[in-house]
C-alpha cells in the first residue's frame, strides 16, 4: 500500500471492498441477527445528483416473467446476463478501467501495471492515459531504465492476463504524445500485434477530462524532471520561486467541429485495424460533440463527468467547473452508439444509474487505483466482483435480466435537485427530462 | 537474415534471402540495372525541361507527418530529437524559394505497420523521385507525371531489353501506357468501383491495401485517383477552395495488381490553413516552427509528387515483391542489414 488518497471518494468503503471482496457489500455479517439496519443519512462526500437518484424496482415485472419463460423456473439474480460490448470489445460486464495518465499516483508506483494485470484477468477494457511516453518513455529502447509502469509493460501485462476474446487495450495520445507518435509506436509494435489481430486494440482521442474541463493534463514535478521536459510542456513556478516542485501543464488542444471530425477520420484512416474512442470533458456542448464523434466514425465516446479525474487540478475546477455526469447523460439523451460514462463510480448503484441513463458502460478511475493500492494482487478484482454482484442484484430487482433493458424509468430523483435553480426559467423535473431524453 | 518479431506472420518464401544470395542473384542484378535505367531516364527527362536536382536532407527537426500508421525514426542530434525523413515534402516546398522546378532522388525511412510486411509493396527504407513545381496546379502535375513515366518506360524498353527478357517481362504490357492517356477517376468513383467488386471500402479513408490491389488488377495501364477526402492524408495535401473536405491530391496506380506508385497534389502553403490542417491531423504546430516561420512570411503555392523508385522498378520489371528491387531490403518488423 502506498500513500494514494482520494478525499472526494468514500475511500474507506472502497478499500474495504478491495480487501474483503463481496462480503463488503453487506453490513458486517457478525451483526446479523442483532442489529436492525435502515437507510442511513448521507455521510462523507457531498452527494451529487446521481447519488440522490434512487433506483426504483417496480411491483409488476413482466421482464421477469419473460426470463421465467426462458428458464422454466423463477429467475434469480444469478440469471442476470451482464455480458456486453464496450466500444467494439466484448466484456463480461459493463465496466472498464479509465485512463491513468502520467500522474505520479499511477506511474512509477507499480500501480499501473498491477491494475493492468487485474483488468486483464477480469477481461474488462483498459484505457492507458496520455503523456506517459514523453514523460516516462515507452519501455522498449531503454529497458534498463524504463519505469516499471511504462506503456509497453502495461500493454504486455494486460495482454498476458486477459482471457481470449475478452476486453481490449485503449491507448490515449495527447498533443504532446503526438510528438512522440504514441499511436504509431503501438500500432507497429510486436507486443500489440496479437491484440491488433484479435480486434482488441483501440486508440482514444482525449479531447478533455472531467476534473479539469478546458485544461490540459497537469502534474506536479520535481524541478529536475521538469527541466528535462521543458521543451515539450509548459512549466510554471506555481508553488513559489525556488520551491522544490513545479507545475507541468499540457495544452488543452484546440478543437472545432471540423478539427474533431478530421482527427477522427485520420485515426480511422491511419489505424484501420484499431478501434477509435473519443473522450470528452463535461462541456456545455457535450451532446453536440458526442453526436459529431459518432457520426465521424468513433466506436465509443467516453463522457467524464465533472466528478471525475485521477489527475491533479486546481480546486476551482474541481468544485466549480463542468457539467455533472447526470446532466451530461441527460443532455446526450437517447442514442444508438456506445457511450461510456465515468466520474466517481466505484459501486454498482452509481454504475447502474449511468447505464439506465443511456451509458453502455461505466468507468472506474480513482476507485480502481485505490483498490490496487489496497491490494496489488486482488484489490481491483474484488472491487469489480462487488460491483458485479450489486449490478446483478439491482437488475434482478428491477425485473431486468440484460443490461440493454435498463431505462430511465428505473430511476427516481427527488424534486428540488440542482437543476431546479430558483432563478431559472421553469424546467421539467429531472425525471421528466430523463424520460423525454428517451422518447 | 534475422527475423526478430514476426514469427509465423510472413511465410519464409516471401522473405528476402541472405545478403550474399540476394546480391548475387541474377534477378536482383537485372532489377537493379533496370532501376539504374529508371533514374538515368528520370534525370534526363526532368533536366531537359528545366528542373534542378537538389541533394536531399536526411534528418530534420520534423518530417512528413502524412504517412498512414507509420512511425518516424528519431535521431539524437546534439540533444535535440531529430527525425529521419519519411519524405522531403517540407523541404521541397521550402526549396521553391530558390528555384521554381526542383527534384530530389531522396531516401525515406518509415517504420511501417507490421501488417504491411506481406503486401509486396512496402519497404521500411526506400527511395522516391520527389518533384515540386512552383505555382503548378494538379492537372499540370498529372501531365508532367504521365510524360515522365512514358519517357522512363521508353528508355527502359530500349536500354534494358535483355534484363526485361531475362525476367520474363513482356514489353507489350506497356503498350497501353505509351499509347493512351491515363484515366483520372475521383476517390468517390474508386470507392464505387470497389464496392461494385464487393470490397467494403470506406468513403472517408485512403483506399486500403487490399482495395488498391483489387482496383489495380482491373486495368491495363496506370491511372490516377484524385480528390481524396480530407482526413485520409496529412496537412500538406491542399484542400479544394470550392469543395471543402476534398483534397487537391492524387495517387498514381499501376495496373495488373502492382498498386500505388506515386502520391502528390497541390500543397497547403498558407500559414493559417497550415495551422488549421495541423490541428485537424492531431499535430502540434509548435514542432513545425521552422516551416511555419517560412509560411508566415510566405511559401509559394506549388504542386508535386513523390514517385516510389522501388515500386516503379517492381512494376517495370514485373517482380513479385518490392524487396527484389532493393539491394538491402528492410521489410517491416524484420531486422536486416
Amino acid at each position: 500500500m502506498t500513500a494514494v488518497r482520494a478525499p472526494r471518494l468514500p475511500e474507506g468503503a472502497i478499500r474495504a471492498r478491495a480487501r474483503e471482496g463481496v462480503a463488503a457489500i453487506f453490513p458486517a455479517v457478525g451483526e446479523y441477527g442483532h442489529a436492525l439496519f435502515g437507510a442511513a443519512p448521507a455521510t462523507g462526500p457531498v452527494p451529487d445528483e446521481l447519488d440522490r437518484t434512487r433506483i426504483v424496482p417496480p411491483v409488476f415485472v413482466p421482464g421477469r416473467l419473460e426470463r421465467m419463460f426462458e428458464l422454466g423456473r423463477e429467475p434469480l439474480y444469478g440469471d442476470v446476463d451482464l455480458r456486453c460490448r464496450i466500444g467494439g470489445f466484448a466484456a463480461p460486464l459493463p465496466v472498464f478501467l479509465c485512463a491513468f495518465g502520467s500522474t505520479q499516483a499511477a506511474t512509477g508506483s507499480g500501480l499501473g501495471v498491477a491494475a493492468a494485470e487485474q483488468a486483464g484477468r477480469l477481461g474488462i477494457p483498459m484505457v492507458i492515459g496520455e503523456n506517459i511516453v514523453p514523460m516516462h518513455g515507452y519501455g522498449r529502447e531503454d529497458e534498463a531504465t524504463a519505469p516499471k509502469d511504462g506503456m509497453l509493460e502495461r500493454i504486455r501485462t494486460y495482454a498476458a492476463a486477459a482471457p481470449a476474446g475478452l476486453g481490449g487495450v485503449v491507448v490515449q495520445q495527447s498533443t504532446e504524445d503526438a510528438d512522440a507518435e504514441v499511436w504509431n509506436l503501438v500500432y507497429s509494435d510486436p507486443v500489440a500485434t496479437r491484440l491488433l489481430e484479435e480486434g482488441r486494440l483501440a486508440f482514444e482521442l482525449k479531447v478533455g477530462q472531467g476534473a479539469k474541463p478546458g485544461l490540459g493534463g497537469m502534474t506536479v514535478l520535481s524541478r529536475e524532471c521538469a527541466e528535462a521536459v521543458s521543451d515539450l510542456y509548459s512549466v510554471d513556478e506555481a508553488f513559489g520561486r525556488g520551491a522544490a516542485r513545479v507545475l507541468r501543464s499540457s495544452s488543452p488542444g484546440t478543437f472545432t467541429e471540423e478539427i474533431l471530425r478530421r482527427q477522427i477520420h485520420l485515426m480511422r484512416n491511419n489505424y484501420p485495424r484499431a478501434r477509435t474512442w473519443v473522450k470528452l470533458h463535461p462541456g456545455r456542448d457535450v451532446a453536440q460533440a458526442a453526436e459529431l464523434a459518432w457520426s465521424a466514425g468513433a466506436d465509443a465516446v467516453t463522457v467524464d463527468g465533472a466528478e471525475g479525474g485521477t489527475g491533479w487540478a486546481p480546486s476551482v475546477f474541481l468544485d466549480q467547473v463542468g457539467l455533472p455526469l447526470a446532466e451530461c447523460l441527460r443532455r446526450i439523451g437517447a442514442h444508438d452508439a456506445a457511450l461510456l460514462a465515468s466520474g466517481r463510480i466505484w459501486e454498482g448503484g452509481r454504475a447502474l444509474k449511468c447505464l439506465a441513463l443511456g451509458a453502455t458502460a461505466a468507468g472506474l478511475g480513482r476507485a480502481a487505483l485505490l483498490a490496487v493500492d489496497e491490494d496489488g494482487a486482488e484489490g481491483l478484482v474484488r472491487l469489480v466482483r462487488c460491483l458485479e454482484l450489486e449490478l446483478r442484484l439491482l437488475l434482478s430487482a428491477l425485473g431486468r435480466y440484460r443490461i440493454g433493458e435498463l431505462a430511465p424509468d428505473d430511476l427516481w430523483l427527488p424534486e428540488g435537485g440542482p437543476s431546479q435553480s430558483p432563478n431559472a426559467s421553469p424546467s421539467p423535473s429531472p425525471n421528466q427530462a430523463f424520460e423525454e431524453a428517451w422518447r | 537474415m534475422t527475423q526478430t518479431t514476426l514469427g509465423e506472420t510472413v511465410p519464409a518464401a516471401k522473405l528476402p534471402p541472405g545478403t550474399r544470395e540476394h546480391l548475387t542473384s541474377p534477378v536482383t542484378q537485372a532489377a537493379l540495372r533496370i532501376q539504374n535505367a529508371v533514374t538515368t531516364a528520370a534525370r534526363e527527362h526532368l533536366g531537359s525541361i528545366g528542373f534542378i536536382e537538389l541533394t536531399p536532407p536526411v534528418i530534420g527537426p520534423v518530417t512528413d507527418p502524412g504517412v498512414r500508421g507509420a512511425k518516424q525514426l528519431d535521431v539524437d542530434y546534439y540533444g535535440h530529437r531529430y527525425k529521419l525523413m519519411t519524405s522531403v515534402i517540407l523541404y521541397k516546398q521550402a526549396s521553391l524559394l530558390a528555384f521554381d522546378k526542383i527534384f530530389y532522388v531522396a531516401p525515406n525511412v518509415r517504420m511501417e505497420p507490421l501488417e504491411t510486411a506481406t503486401t509486396g509493396r512496402h519497404l521500411v527504407e526506400f527511395t522516391q523521385i520527389d518533384v515540386e513545381v512552383r505555382d503548378a496546379r494538379r492537372d499540370d502535375i498529372l501531365d508532367l507525371l504521365q510524360g515522365l513515366l512514358r519517357h522512363v518506360v521508353e528508355h527502359v524498353l530500349r536500354e534494358s531489353k535483355a534484363d526485361l527478357e531475362a525476367l520474363g517481362r513482356d514489353p507489350d504490357a506497356f503498350g497501353p501506357l505509351l499509347r493512351e492517356d491515363f484515366e483520372r477517376m475521383t476517390h468517390a468513383e474508386a470507392v464505387g468501383r470497389l464496392r461494385g467488386l464487393l470490397h467494403g471500402q470506406s468513403s472517408d479513408a485512403e483506399i486500403d491495401w487490399q482495395g488498391e490491389k483489387l482496383i489495380s488488377e482491373q486495368t491495363d495501364r496506370p491511372f490516377f485517383i484524385v480528390d481524396y477526402p480530407k482526413g485520409s492524408r496529412g496537412f500538406t495535401d491542399g484542400e479544394s477552395a470550392t469543395r471543402p473536405g476534398i483534397l487537391r491530391n492524387f495517387d498514381l496506380i499501376a495496373p495488373d495488381g502492382f498498386g500505388e506508385l506515386c502520391s502528390g497534389g497541390e500543397r497547403t502553403h498558407e500559414y493559417r490553413r497550415l495551422i488549421e490542417r495541423m490541428r485537424e491531423s492531431g499535430e502540434n504546430p509548435a514542432k513545425y516552427a521552422w516551416y511555419l516561420a517560412l509560411a508566415k512570411e510566405g511559401l509559394p503555392a506549388s504542386a508535386g509528387f513523390g514517385l516510389g523508385l522501388e515500386r516503379l522498378t517492381r512494376y517495370l520489371a514485373g517482380l513479385d515483391a518490392i524487396w527484389q528491387a532493393n539491394a538491402y531490403p528492410k521489410l517491416p518488423g524484420i531486422a536486416s542489414p
